[in-house]
């Protein structure tokens, strides 16, 4: 698998120049959140690492994870660290044409045991025996126990392959599991979500890989915290109006047009960790804050169910339909016990005094 | 438990008793005010409404979040020393008046139970905490301890690099997210103000029909026993 | 007689499944099963229907914006919320970009290689490239230094032994039968397209936010805010760069795509009369030209039966109906009769074999499609639908470009009933909508200059402003072909949703009358010279452009077949 000097002749067949490939590890450094100064250190790093293997498996997802890495802002470096590497895998299938794809995975995993790094993408899985999802006539389940179980690490890109995510949202018909669940105790086992996935944070973590020799240190749900460390909110250019108390209260309206925040039309950015803001998206052209339409949270942990609906603060209270107002139904609340209190307190005193006075014939003043 | 002293309640001739001491007060007030801020600032955080003017020249959910953390302080240092003294004051501070253990309390409990289902005529007499409020402050503190959790979790997030809060974000995925922290917490304001206007009413009541004065107890610490007589003839 | 099992592994992950039987060099009965299930459909009740589209919208990360185009239309039916023209225009715009970045990319980057022999190309003289190249177009980059750098770098690839993005186990296939030349330059403008699409999606980025998966879709507009005065909304500076985004997407079609397809075609005229399928077409338009429950559309809506281009006739969306006969779901009232959208069920009930299975039951239910019918019949959608009606409909626009392609490639109407027709229909398509697209670029800036700033109906925002229960139906041209999503709404939330989508209609399996679907329709007949490598049976299939993430792949979603054969 050693083999020094061959992301650089990699390089060289694509036309890719040395500027380049720096310029593009200070794009790196700047995600890892590394001082500009280190990318010519990054560059040398990168070329002189071991060229590692990956699978990446596709299960229920819709290949918007694939399709955002297709748009990695200098693509032609990413795709050499990503899809030339991960290549390998694909060339042994080739290799082995004739047999069985399923053949030539087993042998891939059984060379490479322990060694490979598992991408995958979508979530898996679990009712009807695994017939939502087969692949050459196998189980999703049966592939990912058998190509996660023996790799070296497995990142799960996006967040169906993190969390679940829409095919296990409620009711979740299929008995979609997150990869973590669906294998469990996979070693190292790093979770890239969002909707999909930023391309640039998938290479980032590869990067990271090649050139620190470990995995970087990861948050409670198991994301890397060079890129989930830090709240949207904390990074976003509209963040001043947040502050300010200034906000957008109708599509198109000035504040809208003006970019003010869109925390009233339920922007999930101040509950959500992602690193959106700093590194944007498409060749850092925009994101979603910067196109006038709220942050959906898409990073979060099963968000089609905790951050809908989308376009409120809030969700409503169960039995009360699904936009009701929480403040509605607790001034309701709260004015209908107070007023319950109230009523019965007072009938309470009057009907106590009614019967002191009938009992006793006490003067009032005296307690009975 | 150094309640030696009310223990020793005389056994008849209405008196003054040392019902609520100064810890019991202070942490009350502090709060209920405490509270009240953090009601009001924590509506406008869920709910602002927007402010005109230059950017540059206003603060307002910035201000409104600072009062609302400072407030927060209060209700958290006030709720824990409240709770500490469950177990350090006096028999009527005592983590026992809120949940009817002792038979004592139980039977108390009936009593006003039934009272209140116009059962029973006179209200049973209690120097402290009628068994029913108790069960309220059992609400009232459940709460409280739900508002401090749910709050210390959203604010994990926020603390800045090195602050000890930061540590209260294993808090989060026990909560389910932030989404449903702030949800709960948002929510939770509500059933406390619910509580809490129940607690006010219910004291009003009882401080007229028992013509105790339980309103001023809070303030100045002492109960006013009226008639000790009621409790005898209530078998009747 | 041999069954033929094309099970496409795109790194391990197919979700169609091609059943064949093959006998005298040619497929005589085909079967096409989608393997994927996610249940959408059903995770959708009992939500807001303002939310619908982000759901929807992850359906396909391909087709990334045709979901939720389709959804918010819906809704907006069902509601009577009614788009500002900035909105219309901002959508045009997208589904526009989608469709041009769409088909640049399938033919490029997933079709090409079924006709281009890319190992063929390294033994191309780069001069004569060169002047093949300059004798069709007068694309700057077609010099001799060029193409001797295009095939220097290929040499690299394979000297490496990493043929990249072209592993492929077919090359050498006899079926290949363009000259090195041709093989040489269509490499060249093969990784000049792969440098245009990332370029030109920007577009999406400027007004989505990101790509895949915008998020500026809303119930009754768009949110991307349009304001000359404010460096925070959409203004002069960002229609400038929308219109050189254009311009570019213009050039690139006009210069490098139509006459590659048109050279590529003419090696391939056989093609012309192969594939033909279903012979009926549906097509829902696309492009409102104006504001309205029924506006005007640029490319018209209409049916058409039996290659029978004298009529076009009105589409009518009750006579749509699902069958489930031979899919893995289960209706109600049983499986021998269509249901219309509004009444659809999506039940799934799988009775396949259990996996790791070899084989299909192909007699009873064996898809996760639907098979969607009108008025009973199988319908093919797409590119060729869409210019087919255009044409048959006299467009001005579409009429004269059909009608050159034929007269270059010197065949007659007929020959638009086939694979090549499909190849065609599209890249004419993609001129079409890459030359109007600035006609939109210009109408926001008329409505600009108008001081109309408008971009959603909030007079329809909150629910309490809709009607207490309400039906919906949004119909979209996506790139594949007539998108429909069919909503019910009550009291603000939903409480059904069914969607007929592209795929189901061409790739859908046999219905209740089994009758074949549009590509189990379209194999019939396909001639399959190498029984280990269909070639052919990739060739029509891809000419569908099946991009199923609704509940299939066929191919691999970074750009390369790595289609895996069984014969059993």
């Amino acid at each position: 698998m050693t083999e020094q000097g061959w992301l650089e002749r990699e390089l060289k067949a694509h036309g890719v120049s040395r500027r380049e490939f720096v310029k593009f590890c200070a794009t790196m450094a700047a995600i890892l959140a590394l001082p500009q100064t280190v990318a010519e250190n990054l560059a040398e790093a990168i070329e002189k690492a071991d060229k590692p293997t990956l699978i990446w498996l596709e299960f229920q997802d819709c290949a918007g994870n694939t399709e955002s890495f297709l748009r990695a802002s200098r693509p032609t470096v990413a795709e050499i660290i990503l899809e030339k590497v991960s290549l390998d895998y694909h060339e042994t299938v080739m290799a082995a044409a004739g047999h069985q794809a399923e053949a030539a995975l087993s042998k891939t995993v059984k060379d490479y045991a322990g060694k490979y790094i598992a991408m995958v993408e979508g979530s898996i899985p679990t009712g009807a025996d695994g017939a939502y999802c087969t692949i050459g006539g196998k189980s999703a389940l049966q592939i990912a126990r058998e190509v996660c179980g023996a790799a070296a690490a497995t990142v799960a890109v996006g967040t169906c392959a993190a969390f679940g995510g829409i095919p296990a949202a409620r009711p979740n018909p299929t008995g979609a599991v997150a990869v973590g669940d669906a294998v469990p105790g996979i070693k190292n086992l790093i979770n890239l979500s969002a909707c999909p996935a930023n391309a640039e944070n998938i290479t980032a973590l590869l990067v990271y890989y090649l050139t620190m020799k470990q995995w970087p240190p990861l948050d409670q749900y198991r994301r890397p915290l060079f890129a989930y460390g830090k709240l949207i909110h904390d990074n976003c250019e509209r963040r001043a109006y947040f502050d300010a108390g200034q906000y957008v209260e109708a599509w198109g309206d000035e504040a809208h047009r003006h970019g003010r925040c869109l925390y009233k039309l339920g922007c999930k950015g101040p509950v959500t960790f992602q690193n959106c803001p700093v590194i944007q998206w498409n060749q850092g052209t925009n994101w979603p804050i910067g196109c006038g339409h709220p942050c959906l949270g898409c990073a979060e942990p099963n968000f089609w169910d905790r951050m809908t609906p989308f376009y409120r603060h809030l969700e409503g209270v169960p039995g009360f339909g699904l936009g009701s107002n929480v403040d509605r139904v607790g001034i309701g609340l709260a004015a209908g016990v107070a007023g319950a209190f109230a009523i019965h307190g007072v009938a309470r005193v009057v009907s106590a005094r009614r019967a002191a006075r009938a009992d006793g014939e006490k003067p009032e003043g005296e307690s009975q | 438990m150094n309640d030696a002293s009310a223990r020793r309640l005389p056994e008849s001739a209405p008196g003054r008793v040392y019902v609520w001491e100064l810890p019991v007060r202070v942490t009350h007030w502090a709060i209920f005010l405490s509270v009240v801020v953090l009601c009001v600032t924590g509506t406008y955080i869920g709910r602002p409404f927007s402010a005109g003017g230059a950017t540059t020249d206003r603060f307002v959910m910035g201000i409104m979040k600072v009062v609302h953390f400072y407030a927060a302080i209060v209700f958290d240092v006030a709720l824990a020393a409240r709770i500490g003294w469950m177990f350090f004051g006096n028999r009527y501070a005592c983590w026992d008046q809120f949940i009817p253990l002792t038979r004592e309390r139980w039977r108390g409990f009936v009593k006003t139970t039934k009272f209140y289902c116009f059962l029973r005529h006179s209200f049973p007499e209690t120097i402290g905490l009628n068994p029913m409020l108790g069960l309220l402050f059992v609400g009232i503190f459940a709460l409280e301890l739900l508002m401090a959790a749910t709050g210390f979790a959203l604010y994990s997030v926020l603390a800045p690099i090195g602050s000890p809060m930061r540590v209260f974000r294993f808090l989060v995925p026990i909560l389910g997210g932030l989404q449903d922290a702030r949800w709960t917490h948002h929510v939770g304001m509500w059933l406390l103000i619910t509580l809490v206007l129940a607690h006010i009413i219910a004291v009003v009541v009882i401080s007229v029909a028992q013509r105790s004065d339980m309103i001023g107890s809070i303030f100045s610490g002492y109960k006013l026993i009226v008639d000790r007589q009621d409790g005898e003839r209530d078998n009747g | 007689m041999t069954h033929i099992v094309v099970d496409p592994v795109t790194r391990i992950e197919g979700h169609l499944r091609i059943e064949a039987e093959v006998d005298g060099g040619q497929v005589r009965e085909a079967w096409s099963s989608s393997t994927m299930f996610r249940g959408i459909e059903i995770i959708l009740k009992g939500r807001d229907p303002r939310d619908a589209w982000a759901f929807t919208q992850r359906i396909c990360g391909v087709c990334t914006t045709v979901h939720a185009i389709a959804s918010i239309r819906a809704v907006e039916n069902a509601i009577g919320a009614q788009p500002p023209p900035n909105a219309r225009l901002l959508r045009n715009l997208i589904i526009g970009a989608q469709c041009v970045h769409d088909h640049v990319i399938h033919f490029y980057h997933l079709h090409a290689l079924d006709w281009v022999d890319i190992v063929s190309a390294l033994s191309a003289d780069p001069a004569k490239t060169a002047s093949l190249a300059q004798s069709i177009s007068d694309w700057p980059l077609s010099s001799r230094a060029y193409f001797t750098e295009v095939r220097d770098r290929l040499k690299g690839f394979v000297a490496t032994g990493r043929l990249g993005p072209f592993a492929n186990a077919y090359w050498g296939h006899p079926a290949y039968r363009l000259p090195p030349e041709a093989n040489l330059m269509a490499v060249g403008h093969y990784l000049q397209a792969l440098d245009f699409q990332r370029q030109f999606i920007r577009l999406h980025a400027v007004l989505g936010g990101k790509n895949p998966h915008l998020q500026s879709f809303l119930v009754g507009g768009m949110a991307t805010p349009v304001d000359p005065d404010s460096q925070n909304s959409i203004n002069a500076g960002t229609l400038a760069e929308l219109s050189k985004l254009v311009a570019d997407a213009r050039d690139f079609v006009a210069r490098v795509y139509i006459p590659d397809l048109l050279a590529i075609a003419s090696f391939y005229k056989d093609w012309a009369s192969t594939g033909s399928g279903v012979g009926s077409y549906l097509a829902y338009g696309e492009y409102p030209e104006g504001d309205g429950a029924q506006p005007a559309l640029f490319l018209p809506r209409g049916i058409i039966r039996q290659r029978d281009l004298s009529k076009v006739e009105p589409m009518n969306q009750e006579k749509i109906s699902e069958y489930v006969k031979h899919s893995w779901y289960n209706y109600a009232s049983g499986d021998d009769h269509g249901l219309h959208p509004f009444k659809g069920e999506t039940v799934p009930n799988y009775i396949g074999p259990k996996p790791p299975y070899e084989r299909l039951y192909l007699d009873r239910k064996y898809s996760w499609l639907k098979s969607p019918r009108y008025d009973g019949e199988p319908m093919e959608v797409g590119p060729l639908a869409r210019m087919l009606v255009a044409y048959a409909s006299g467009h001005p626009r579409v009429k004269p470009l059909v009608d050159k392609a034929l007269a270059t490639l010197g065949v007659g109407p007929q020959a638009l009933f086939s694979t090549l027709g499909r190849m065609a229909a599209r890249a004419i398509e993609t001129q079409v909508v890459a030359e109007k697209m600035q006609d939109w670029v210009d109408e926001m800036g008329e409505n600009m200059a108008r001081r109309d700033y408008r971009i959603c109906d909030n007079s329809k925002w909150e629910p309490s402003t809709w009607p207490a229960e309400c039906w919906g139906a949004g119909f979209h041209e996506a790139p594949r072909g007539a998108l429909g999503h069919w909503v019910h709404i009550k009291d603000g939330t939903i409480i059904n949703y069914q969607c007929v989508v592209p795929s189901t209609w061409n790739a859908g399996p046999r219905d209740a009358a089994a009758k074949r679907g549009p590509y189990e329709q379209a194999l019939i007949g396909t001639p399959v010279a190498k029984e280990d490598q269909p070639l052919e049976i990739l060739r029509t299939v891809h000419s569908f452009d099946p991009c199923m993430a609704c509940g299939v792949h066929v191919l691999d979603n970074r750009r390369r077949e790595l289609v895996y054969v069984r014969l059993v």
